[in-house]
């Protein structure tokens, strides 16, 4: 078990130089290094994990103030939009801009529905952390037998 | 029967790594005006304290390291923890001792102020 996954650690580290290489050659290249093997720019990335009756969301949302952001919920519905300004200080000539600008928006299904009255979001150091408290009814119940 | 045994104790030496942190690259903004050059680099989820900036012999490195606290399972994970690592060549005429760094919102902003020297100067047309 552990030798597989050390080899699919193998496997991934030698992913991660093939793709540093290929932003290296289209950097060379003079061509924006913008390309990257990810999702399109200026939507975050998220990590979502589930943590007994609450599921917790990670998202990269670097630059952004708290007025940027917005998440809506609807059962086990979540979306979370912003807008990203640029930040282009006046009068500078510009060398290389590889940060997307621009408005995203993500929309998640969470495995279950989720209590919205409860949901907590924090802003720290550009990562949005979303606490969502599962729903009353979606929580596990036990059963006495009777 | 021998050769499976010399099989199954490749197999045991084979130790499993500890999972190295991979390296990524931020992305960057890059502008300039006469006094100095600005710098913009993408970090989010970096602590002050884990940022360094070096400039050595013409090379400007920023290196940071992100350790996301995680409790639970992961239902799937796009980002996780990695260094952010990137160096640019920076002409000798910044002024070393000026330079700033600031962190807000996970981006790094360094402002790189060119020395004296270096500034373009203006000069007059005398007409006589």
């Amino acid at each position: 078990m552990y030798t597989r996954l050390s080899d699919i650690n193998r496997l991934f580290g030698s992913m991660n130089l093939l793709q540093k290489k290929l932003n290296d050659l289209y950097s060379d290249s003079g061509r924006s290094s913008g390309y990257r093997w990810e999702l399109d720019q200026t939507s975050p990335r998220t990590n979502l994990y589930e943590n007994g009756d609450i599921f917790e969301i990670r998202a990269e949302v670097p630059g952004l103030e708290k007025d940027d952001l917005n998440v809506k919920i609807q059962g086990n519905y979540l979306e979370i939009s912003g807008n990203r300004d640029s930040d282009a200080p006046e009068g500078y000539k510009t060398h290389k801009t590889e940060r997307g600008v621009g408005s995203f928006s993500r929309s998640f299904t969470l495995p279950s529905d989720v209590d919205s009255t409860k949901v907590e979001a924090t802003l720290k150091n550009g990562v949005l952390y979303l606490t969502l408290p599962k729903h009353e009814a979606s929580k596990p119940k036990k059963i006495s037998i009777v | 029967m021998d050769k499976s045994k010399e099989i199954a104790k490749q197999d045991e030496k084979n130790i499993e790594k500890t999972r190295e942190l991979y390296e990524v690259t931020p992305a960057v903004d890059i502008y300039e005006n006469d006094d100095e050059i600005l710098l913009h680099a993408d970090m989010p989820g970096v602590v002050k304290e884990d940022i360094s900036v070096d400039i050595d012999n013409g090379t400007l490195s920023i290196s940071g390291i992100r350790k996301l606290e995680t409790e639970g399972a992961a239902t799937y994970e796009e980002f996780s923890d990695l260094e952010y690592v990137r160096s640019f060549s920076v002409p000798q005429t910044i002024n070393v001792e000026k330079v700033e760094a600031e962190l807000k919102n996970g981006v790094l902003r360094l402002h790189l102020p060119k020395s004296e020297a270096a500034k373009p100067r203006q000069i007059e047309i005398k007409t006589t």
